[in-house]
């Protein structure tokens, strides 16, 4: 979650790929893991031309996103003394717009401002300016930039009319688009971090973006609200699945899944159990598993908590900007 | 066009006013206030916490700059390269989008114009320019990016419509097209700046000014050595469903889709990597060297890459002669499209030091190296013009006693150049143009120069057909 840290094994896996008949693999490295597609049912050169495009994608987002980049939007406002503003693009301001809800939503404990908090920095949507109100802002965009990546570059594959894909970066931030023909959904898995052979939950997915946030042995999380190590979970997963037809689109803004569900598992790594547990509640759609800490490795039981059912999103496309 | 973002701004549900800061109270009671909007509620109630906040401290904010000249421009090509020019310029202030021109309506146009609209900006999109041009009247900037074998034409109109042009490197693809450009600007009076961005970016500025300039921190250059290496990609392919139909891509001098996805790899349209990459670098040379060069030799091939879809060398290699103000230099020069390996530098060597830069803010963004036999850079130090060294492992070995080896040369101290960029890399060039539209500034890299640059780049590919050393005439590079 960390962006220094590479991070090519979130917790979410593909089971049995190679069953899955007629699928094509592209790699790429950016934001310091791996980004892949899998296209299924799809010419290869076709399919390799449009993973591409995504990728090329990935690494724009990546320049005007990273706080590694100097030059990128968010180094600005790194740079930005009290009462200061940085002009932004597009994808620094919506993810800041969602960071800044999750925020709301999580009552702090998803904050992408390390030290300062989120409310040192105010967001003009209209003007795409961000002031900074305090000294030494610091903002990290590693909890949601992966996850907005995917949403972006799952819409770019739908544009190329590959609906039947799967798309991740570092198997810790994905969306599985329609499914490969015969098959209902995509099989994935969820398994522990301290013993990635111990699948925990197995998953079919369709138009669902799915987010993992984990603790390996030696690492730790803050508690952005206290400034201290967080404790008691090893895991947390998110799924949420793509607005559907009936939600309407947003005020300009894109409805990004897959940013939201990695913005809450990292919530959802610091909330108390029953703090994520009354979020998902009121949650039409968002199901979480929370993995806490095991009396001896490898032994700790999953909870799964559930939203109130949606509707089942019929045709994503229909609601998003899904066009150029 | 507008289809899409009325799409998206339609159906705004009442939004029930921002989030109210929750305490620890309400999230075990359950979020009471917040999901009406749910966990997509940041599309709807955007703006409310930030006119809150602005309410809340009223005073605050310096007000923008209100008598800034707003300059009116459009974008004319709206692919790869034009969206980097828009995202820089959106960063501009006092820069209004009036129009946007792509022949690719169904993607880069509508792409474009959406992402301009969601900016609050209002541009009228256009599949041809010369339709533009007896439009809009009220433009004062037109920013060229189509493909090189469109420059001349679409650079000329707009100089004629009485535009000042920003264009995009390589000025043309051939010295005719090159030419015509400079007469039209001398013809017409407007600006005319060629993007070889570097010449604006504020490290090459402090380099050329400060280290090379005043400080003459690297004595007589001799050599130079500079690269572009890129790893083997795929073709760039379109989306099937926006494919632009035969006609038009015909009209506009393009056999197919693949073609005017490619441009840059055929004859006549684009040429090949050596211009598309080398060009911005070989600029460099030219300009740190303080002269254009005298001679060129090159070899290149299409080694790897499919002659049915490339018709450009993927491979060059050339050696330049200078005849500088300091007297004579070589300079090398590679691209290889097969093999990433080191990225892209410029590296100058002087009898007293080294400069390695690049535009990256990544890599080789400015290490400079003093000869152990050079005058200190102490005063330079104290100036800021150039970091203290890093301490060299070799001389810590010797200090603590370990026996140096007379077969190898001291290590030279390493400096870097602390100048750095802030803003995204074509923003500088861009805000140079817009203040010369003002009068506050000298264009950094007006028509002549860059068409030194096209000389000295374009020759190369003819080189590799001669087999032999090209000279260049002192004349060669005036119009």
């Amino acid at each position: 979650m960390r962006a220094d840290t590479p991070d090519l094994d979130g917790g979410i896996g593909l089971a049995g790929p190679r069953e899955l008949g007629d699928l094509r693999r592209f790699s790429h490295e950016a934001m310091n893991t791996v980004f892949e597609v899998y296209a299924a049912n799809a010419d290869a050169h076709y399919a390799a031309q449009a993973a591409q495009a995504a990728f090329a994608l990935v690494d724009r987002l990546e320049g005007e996103l990273s706080r590694f980049r100097p030059n990128s939007d968010i180094s600005r406002i790194n740079h930005l003394t009290p009462g200061e503003s940085a002009r932004v693009g597009e994808a620094a301001l919506e993810c800041l717009l969602i960071a800044r809800h999750l925020y709301d939503l999580t009552d702090g404990a998803f904050d992408v401002a390390i030290g300062t908090g989120l409310p040192s920095l105010e967001i003009d949507a209209d003007t795409f300016l961000i002031r900074a109100t305090g000294d030494g802002v610091l903002v990290d965009l590693g909890g949601i930039g992966k996850g907005y990546a995917v949403d972006l570059m799952a819409e770019l594959l739908e544009d190329w009319g590959l609906d039947r894909a799967f798309v991740h970066a570092g198997f810790s931030s994905a969306l599985a688009l329609e499914s490969p023909a015969d098959c209902d959904g995509w099989p994935l898995t969820l398994s522990d971090p301290a013993e990635r052979s111990r699948v925990l939950a197995r998953l079919s997915m369709r138009q669902t973006a799915l987010s993992a946030s984990g603790v390996r042995k030696g690492d730790h999380i803050l508690d952005p609200r206290t400034g201290t190590p967080v404790r008691g979970r090893q895991a947390a997963w998110v799924a949420l699945p793509r607005p559907g037809a009936a939600t309407p689109a947003g005020h300009g803004l894109r409805l990004a899944p897959a940013a939201v569900a990695d913005a809450l598992t990292t919530a959802f790594m610091v909330l108390r159990v029953e703090e994520s547990a009354a979020l998902c509640a009121r949650s039409p759609g968002l199901e979480a598993w929370l993995l806490p800490d095991g009396a001896s490795p490898g032994t700790a039981e999953l909870i799964h908590f559930s939203g109130p059912a949606i509707a089942p999103a019929i045709d994503a496309r229909e609601t998003r900007d899904s066009g150029p | 066009m507008a289809d899409e973002d009325d799409k998206r701004k339609g159906e705004i549900p009442t939004a029930p006013g921002a989030p109210p800061k929750l305490g620890r109270r309400d999230l075990l009671m359950g979020l009471s206030t917040v999901p009406a909007l749910g966990l997509f509620g940041y599309a709807w109630s955007r703006q409310q916490q930030y006119r809150r906040g602005r309410a809340a401290a009223a005073a605050a904010t310096p007000a923008a700059a209100a008598d800034l000249q707003e300059i009116n421009v459009a974008l004319l090509g709206a692919g790869a390269q034009g969206q980097v020019l828009m995202e820089a310029m959106l960063r501009i202030p006092g820069v209004r989008f009036r129009a946007v021109c792509d022949i690719w309506t169904e993607y880069n146009l509508r792409r474009v114009v959406n992402t301009l609209k969601r900016f609050k900006q209002e541009p009228n999109g256009y599949a041809d320019y010369r339709e533009m041009l007896d439009k809009e009247k009220e433009l004062d900037a037109v920013i060229v990016a189509t493909p090189d074998f469109w420059h001349a034409q679409h650079t000329s109109a707009a100089l004629k419509a009485g535009k000042h042009v920003y264009c995009e490197k390589e000025m043309s693809n051939t010295l005719e097209g090159a030419r015509s450009m400079v007469l039209a600007q001398r013809e017409t009076g407007k600006l005319l700046q060629i993007g070889h961005q570097r010449r604006s970016n504020p490290r090459y500025l402090h380099c050329y000014h400060k280290l090379l300039g005043e400080a003459k921190l690297l004595g007589r250059i001799v050599t130079v050595n500079g690269q572009w290496n890129r790893a083997v990609a795929p073709d760039l392919g379109a989306p099937d469903r926006y494919a632009i139909p035969e006609a038009t891509l015909k009209q506009y001098g393009f056999k197919d889709m693949h073609q005017f996805r490619n441009w840059r790899w055929y004859k006549g349209l684009g040429g090949g990597p050596i211009v598309d990459l080398g060009s911005h670098q070989i600029d460099i040379y030219n300009w740190f060297l303080g002269a254009p060069p005298s001679g060129v030799m090159a070899s290149g091939g299409l080694l790897y890459h499919d002659p049915k879809t490339h018709e450009w060398h993927d491979t060059v290699m050339v050696v330049y002669d200078y005849d500088t103000p300091a007297g004579p230099a070589k300079a090398y020069y590679q691209t290889q499209t097969t093999n990433g390996s080191q990225g892209y530098y410029e590296s100058f060597m002087g009898d007293q030091g080294t400069l390695i830069i690049s535009e990256s803010e990544l890599n080789y963004a400015g290490q400079l190296y003093r000869d152990p036999n050079a005058p200190a850079w102490d005063d330079w130090i104290q100036k800021r013009y150039v970091s203290a060294p890093k301490e060299q492992e070799a001389k810590e070995q010797s200090e603590s006693g370990a026996v140096a080896d007379v077969r190898e040369s001291v290590a030279p101290d390493q400096h870097t150049v602390p100048v750095s960029l802030r803003d995204p890399y074509h923003q500088p060039h861009l805000q140079n143009f817009f203040d010369a539209i003002r009068g506050k500034a000298a264009l950094n890299c007006p028509a002549e120069i860059g068409y030194e640059s096209a000389v000295s780049v374009l020759k190369v590919n003819d080189a590799i057909d001669a087999k032999c050393r090209l000279p260049f005439k002192p004349e060669d590079f005036k119009v």
